[in-house]
């Protein structure tokens, strides 16, 4: 134990006391949500050019009351309160259907929007206020160069479908001032269960379901654990490399037991792990508190998140140092680190799936492959949705088991591959290494 | 007492078979040097001593005890390529190396060994800066900073400069001195001869000689004459009983053939050129490894080969 901790020192002080570690502590969160903090920093950075289309109204009911929600709109919503443009103002153009060549109209149309003459042209159906058997009659087509991630087409749903209420609403004799609120929208409101407090045994109001903290919170939790992973694991497959390829492995396995060098690097790879996780949770916690959102730190899930994450580095770290250990040539340990860090992307591609319906018989299933326990099981338990308590139970001591199975099969690997220069890793010889020691 | 016993042991990889059957004993306090061609199986040897291998069959004792692990921190070990960390600084790489083996602080030994290898003003580089030579020589001190009782030595003399050869060599003897074991393996065979109280080799995983280099030489007899003449090999050729000639340039050595009278190959040479020295000396171990290892060697096993397969 005395050779184990003397290595793991050593590891440990090379890692943390670098350049390297340092400026990946700061930028790894950053990389990571590099998403979002650019969405948060470019959100308000939005194009004020004015958005200038056709309307082809073949029903020619609808055009009118667009033109007007637009200038009620351009007059109210586009400036700040500084009187600063902060929207851009959408200007119609209301064109005649061209009922003998329509085709010749669209491409007309089109080409004016190519020209960037015109932002988009919408074609509104002839039966677009009673809809018929012809769907074609009835549609609303816009066309424009990006016409998914348009705004615009996204802003004239709203009053067209409004106006086309009221008509219908005039068409069947309905006088729309004898119902003020007929329009009237009401939210349904995301709430918790009603529980009864153990202490007091008084009934507690549910809380409010906020998206913070049913999507947010645990998705945050298992991003810090998916950091954590990536930034220990495939560097240990690259450190035993480096260490066998320059011959240092040979000078340390004439002092300890190959065993002994593996898991020196293991929990060097976990030090570095609870270092790094230390600094992120303290600080989030102490920055969450400050920006008085105390109430979404879970707390509860903190012990599970450093458990799972001290076994997943042991597991993919043994796994990840066997790899390199068959590893003579830096191309070998490239093309092996995708196979390393397996474990931890297939969580990342199902997470939203997981955490939207955290109780399905998939995100419960995923949850308790070992493997990907350690990210799928804590993002459910983050979530408010309140797991079976025997599921964490369960998935910990799978976690377990494989991380005894990954260390115990490593091992055998690492032992025999470690001086074995020249040979290109193959799976067959690893299966047959690790069966046969 | 012996520091190490090997008894019968062999080593395969896949199909080929790295040592065969191979004993062997070295005494306490000796220098013992391993000798044999590159892929005869020195290396696999020394590593099954430190059991970084393992051998298929047979047994290994050190310090008297069955080779385990623990005793492996009584070792100083020098592989042939040398390992180093070289983001690490001196001083640290060597207290982390003899720290593994020892257990205690080395601080003073460190020191103590820097001092005498003349790499004090390097202590606080880092490795990386440091020249070929000297990295070999931190590497010797990372082998016997924690007081081993027996060092084995890869090849310790590859790529040194006369001078650090020297200091290195000195080294070696001090420690014996002390008591220390020390085998080494070598392919520079004047050092071999030099420095060890006894000589192994290995071919083809198998031991083909190990004794003093007396009873080495003492087994093939005084079969060769040392000569220097005026007009160098070209005086030399065709001379009945010799059977071979091994030109160093300035000096010749004749191998004699059975029963070959040396007076009457001197009389033959004085009636071709001017002698200036004659000695009938004992085969130097270079021109004993070429006879088991070289070219010549091989041609013979090829001729006796081919007459099995004809008979």
């Amino acid at each position: 134990m005395r050779k184990i901790l003397r290595l793991t020192k050593r590891e440990y002080k090379a890692s943390v006391k670098t350049k390297g570690f340092i400026i990946g502590l700061i930028l790894a969160p950053i990389f990571m949500s590099g998403g979002l903090i650019a969405f948060a920093l470019l959100k308000d950075r939005v194009d004020t050019t004015d958005k200038k289309a056709a309307i082809v109204d073949r029903s020619g009911v609808v055009a009118e009351a667009l033109v007007k929600a637009a200038e009620a709109r351009n007059n109210t919503e586009i400036h700040d309160k500084t009187g600063k443009k902060v929207k851009p103002a959408y200007l119609f153009q209301v064109i005649e259907p061209d009922e003998e060549e329509p085709e010749t109209q669209r491409l007309e149309l089109s080409d004016r929007v190519r020209s960037s003459e015109l932002h988009a042209f919408v074609e509104i159906g002839t039966d677009v206020v009673h809809p018929g058997e012809d769907p074609e009659a009835s549609r609303i087509a816009y066309h424009a160069r990006n016409a998914a991630m348009d705004d615009l087409r996204r802003w004239m749903g709203w009053p067209i479908n409004n106006h086309l209420r009221r008509l219908r609403l005039a068409d069947a004799g309905v006088d729309e001032s004898a119902v003020s609120d007929l329009f009237y929208w009401v939210n349904v409101d995301g709430l918790g269960l009603i529980s009864v407090d153990a202490e007091t045994g008084e009934v507690k109001d549910a809380q409010r379901a906020s998206e913070a903290r049913a999507i947010g919170v645990p998705i945050i939790m298992m991003m810090l654990m998916f950091l954590m992973i990536m930034m220990s694991v495939p560097g240990m497959l690259h450190s035993v490399m480096e260490e066998k390829t320059q011959r240092i492995a040979e000078i340390l396995l004439g002092s300890i037991k190959p065993f002994e060098f593996m898991m020196g690097k293991l929990l060097s790879g976990v030090a570095v792990s609870l270092t790094s996780s230390a600094v992120y949770v303290i600080g989030g916690i102490f920055v969450i508190r400050y920006m008085g959102l105390g109430e979404y730190i879970p707390y509860h899930i903190l012990p599970w998140f450093f458990t799972y994450m001290l076994l997943a580095i042991i597991m993919l770290g043994a796994m990840s140092a066997a790899l390199g250990s068959t590893c003579s040539e830096a191309k070998d340990a490239q093309s092996l680190t995708f196979t390393t860090i397996l474990p931890a992307m297939i969580p990342m591609f199902t997470y939203f799936l997981v955490v939207k319906e955290p109780l399905s018989s998939f995100a419960t299933w995923m949850s308790l492959f070992p493997p990907f326990t350690p990210l799928l099981m804590l993002l459910r338990q983050t979530t408010p949705a309140g797991i079976p308590s025997w599921q964490p139970c369960v998935g910990m001591l799978g976690v377990i088991s494989f991380t005894i199975l990954f260390v115990w099969a490593g091992g055998r690997i690492f032992r025999v591959a470690i001086l074995m220069q020249g040979t290109p890793p193959k799976l067959t010889n690893m299966i047959r290494w690790a069966l046969r020691g | 007492m012996n520091t190490v016993e090997i008894q019968n042991i062999t080593k395969t990889f896949g199909k080929h078979t790295a040592v065969d059957n191979l004993s062997l004993t070295v005494p306490q306090g000796t220098v013992y040097g391993f000798i044999g061609p590159n892929g005869s199986g020195k290396t696999t040897t020394l590593r099954m001593i430190m059991n970084i291998l393992y051998p298929d069959s047979g047994l290994i004792r050190v310090f008297g005890e069955r080779l385990r692990k623990t005793c492996t921190d009584r070792i100083g070990y020098m592989p042939e390529e040398r390992g180093l960390y070289r983001k690490m600084k001196v001083r640290e790489l060597l207290q982390f190396y003899g720290e593994l083996k020892s257990g205690g602080n080395l601080k003073s030994e460190v020191d103590l060994w820097l001092e005498k290898l003349d790499l004090a003003d390097w202590a606080n580089k880092k490795v990386e800066t440091l020249s070929k030579g000297m990295s070999q020589k931190v590497q010797f001190i990372a082998t016997v900073v924690s007081r081993p009782e027996l060092v084995i030595l890869d090849e310790p003399f590859t790529g040194l400069d006369p001078v650090n050869a020297e200091v290195i060599k000195d080294a070696v003897l001090e420690l014996q001195a002390q008591g220390t074991t020390v085998i080494f393996s070598t392919h520079d065979m004047n050092v071999a001869e030099r420095m060890c109280d006894f000589i192994f080799m290995i071919f083809k995983g198998k031991k083909v000689l190990d004794g003093t280099l007396i009873s080495i030489q003492d087994g093939y007899g005084s079969d060769t004459i040392r000569i220097r003449t005026e007009d160098g090999a070209v005086a030399l050729r065709n001379l009945n009983g010799v059977e071979k000639i091994n030109d160093f340039g300035q000096l010749q050595e004749l191998r004699m053939a059975p029963d070959c009278d040396p007076q009457e190959v001197l009389a033959a040479i004085m009636s071709r050129t001017r002698v200036r020295s004659f000695d009938i000396v004992k085969p130097s171990l270079h021109d004993i490894f070429l006879r088991i290892a070289g070219p010549e060697a091989k041609e013979e096993g090829n001729r006796e080969q081919g007459a099995v397969t004809r008979g």
